[in-house]
């Protein structure tokens, strides 16, 4: 993967941890999917992307992943240490919280020992530690979803890419996760590409939300959002937050009607 | 008081609605097959022997066992440990043989389609067509019996470990791709475990036709002990309907047996963390 340094795009804080410059995708039967997509995310920065369903968010973030090969474009993440939470938990059943979370570990040749250690505090992180062991069975939707962030979160990555993970969960639990999403993103310094539908979600994580064109999916706006972090609940009821979120929804708005 | 009372009444009264809803088919069921049985044993013409009044063709079930003692009673159980013997050694070597060639044919689709037609000629040919290749080839006694209880009951543990190894979530799989996981850590740390109800599924169709293979073996193959299926054959040509039907009966049990067995080898295993697990 070579490094590029583009010059239309300010990267925002220190060096950037991910960039994509023209990155262009059609699948095998020519549909184009992703057109000329440049995007640069800066380190420890929380980025968000909505756009209209089917757009190409989810297959934006499998090429950022590594998963999908783009078929032009130049790539620059840290290849190795990418965290990915799909958007169903992706569990294994078979194995209990605990052990779901020491997965990616065993994979990676971690010793019995401490990839116990390390699954154990990453799954107290999420406020799980009594639920070790759990069969995911037993867990609950947002439970299961705070396992699969603890699996993500124990292999320490650089770049954390979400696909609507919380999209399954009810309200009151998104609300809940969203603040524990951003504790873990205050304290484990991590850079993160979250898609969402949810513009409010987007707003309040996020110092930059991308809006993505309908497919082909290009870069249609990008909203900068001036809250401070650590963000309190209580922003959700300011007046600018609610401007941020009419701007987007207005964006989205004129992209439908295209 | 008198509202704990009766809530324990309530409880008792829905504990015996249970119990009803759960014995009452299976006990109508039972009483209809018995009196049917009654039925044909006391209804064919010439059933009983006009000499001695044992019955000839089908004894009604209180005179199953009458003549089941001494050196009957000995042939039946030592067949049936034969016929144990034959089904289990034959179903460990299906299941074996099942499983690689399940694995094996999951690596690649050219693979599964090249054999797949040939599994299915194996499923589905007649064994008397194949028994003189047998006999000339690993001879009539305990091995021949073997090969036809393998040939008859592997095919549910290839078929549902392909199946099974096939049905792994997509999610998982990219899972795996994402730490550069390779075939054998992808195979044995996410394929197989997620293909174990499927494959518990396939061995507990395969327990009962194992059971099958042994006696349809003994039929063909009749060097060495006697099992079960040529025991029935002797009983059959002496006219002992009594001895003849009670080591069916044996035979159910054991087919009964190894269902069970394994039923409860899925329920430890799989059953504490899969979702859809088939009730006993």
């Amino acid at each position: 993967m070579n490094s590029t340094t583009p010059e239309h795009h300010a990267h925002r804080s220190g060096t950037p941890s991910i960039s994509a410059d023209g990155i262009c995708l059609s699948f095998p039967d020519s549909t184009e999917v992703l057109r000329n997509i440049s995007i640069e995310i800066g380190d420890h920065e929380f980025v968000s992307v909505v756009g209209p369903s089917g757009c190409g968010k989810s297959t934006l973030l499998r090429v950022l992943s590594g998963l999908q090969k783009p078929t032009s474009g130049q790539l620059n993440t840290p290849s190795n240490d990418v965290g990915f939470v799909f958007q169903d938990p992706t569990l294994l059943p078979w194995r209990t919280a605990l052990r779901n979370v020491e997965t990616l570990l065993e994979l990676r040749g971690v010793n019995a020992t401490d990839r116990r250690e390390l699954a154990f505090n990453a799954l107290s992180s999420v406020g799980l530690a009594d639920s070790a062991n759990k069969y995911p069975r037993q867990l609950s939707g947002g439970m299961k979803m705070r396992v699969s962030l603890a699996r993500s979160l124990v292999t320490q990555p650089k770049l954390f890419l979400f696909d609507e993970p919380f999209a399954a969960v009810d309200e009151f639990a998104r609300e809940q996760l969203n603040d524990d999403l951003l504790a873990l993103f205050a304290s484990a310094k991590f850079s993160a590409v979250f898609v969402t539908h949810s513009i409010s979600e987007a707003v309040y994580l996020s110092q930059r939300v991308i809006i993505m064109s309908a497919r082909p999916a290009s870069i249609a706006h990008i909203i900068e959002i001036p809250f401070d972090y650590p963000r309190s609940p209580e922003i959700r009821y300011q007046p600018d937050f609610a401007k941020c979120c009419g701007t987007i929804a207005r964006h989205l708005r004129q992209l439908q009607n295209i | 008081m008198l509202w704990n009372n009766r809530s324990a009444s309530q409880t008792a009264a829905e504990y015996m609605k249970s119990i009803i809803r759960r014995y009452f088919g299976p006990g109508v069921v039972l009483i209809v097959f018995l009196a049917g049985w009654y039925a044909l044993a006391y209804g064919l013409e010439n059933n009983f022997s006009p000499a001695s009044g044992t019955p000839m063709i089908i004894p009604p079930p209180h005179r199953l066992f009458e003549d089941i003692y001494g050196i009957t009673r000995t042939k039946i159980l030592i067949a049936f440990w034969i016929s144990l013997k034959t089904s289990l050694v034959g179903l460990t070597l299906a299941t074996s043989i099942g499983l690689v060639l399940g694995i094996v044919m999951a690596q690649a689709r050219w693979l599964e389609r090249a054999l797949w037609p040939y599994l299915i000629a194996l499923q589905v040919t007649p064994i008397i067509a194949i028994v003189p290749l047998m006999i000339k080839l690993v001879g009539s006694n305990f091995a021949a019996r073997v090969l036809v209880t393998v040939i008859i009951s592997i095919f549910p543990i290839i078929s549902n470990t392909l199946f099974g190894l096939h049905s792994t979530p997509k999610n998982m799989h990219d899972l795996f791709t994402l730490q550069r996981s390779g075939p054998l850590a992808r195979l044995l740390k996410l394929q197989l475990p997620a293909a174990s109800p499927a494959i518990f599924g396939g061995l507990r169709i395969s327990a009962g036709l194992a059971v099958i293979g042994a006696i349809v073996g003994d039929f063909f193959f009749a060097k060495g002990d006697p099992g079960l299926g040529k025991l029935i054959t002797q009983f059959f040509l002496n006219s002992q309907a009594g001895p003849m039907f009670v080591t069916a009966l044996a035979a159910t049990l054991l087919g009964l047996m190894l269902f069970i067995l394994f039923g409860l080898l899925n329920k430890r295993i799989v059953g504490r963390w899969y979702e859809g697990a088939i009730s006993q």
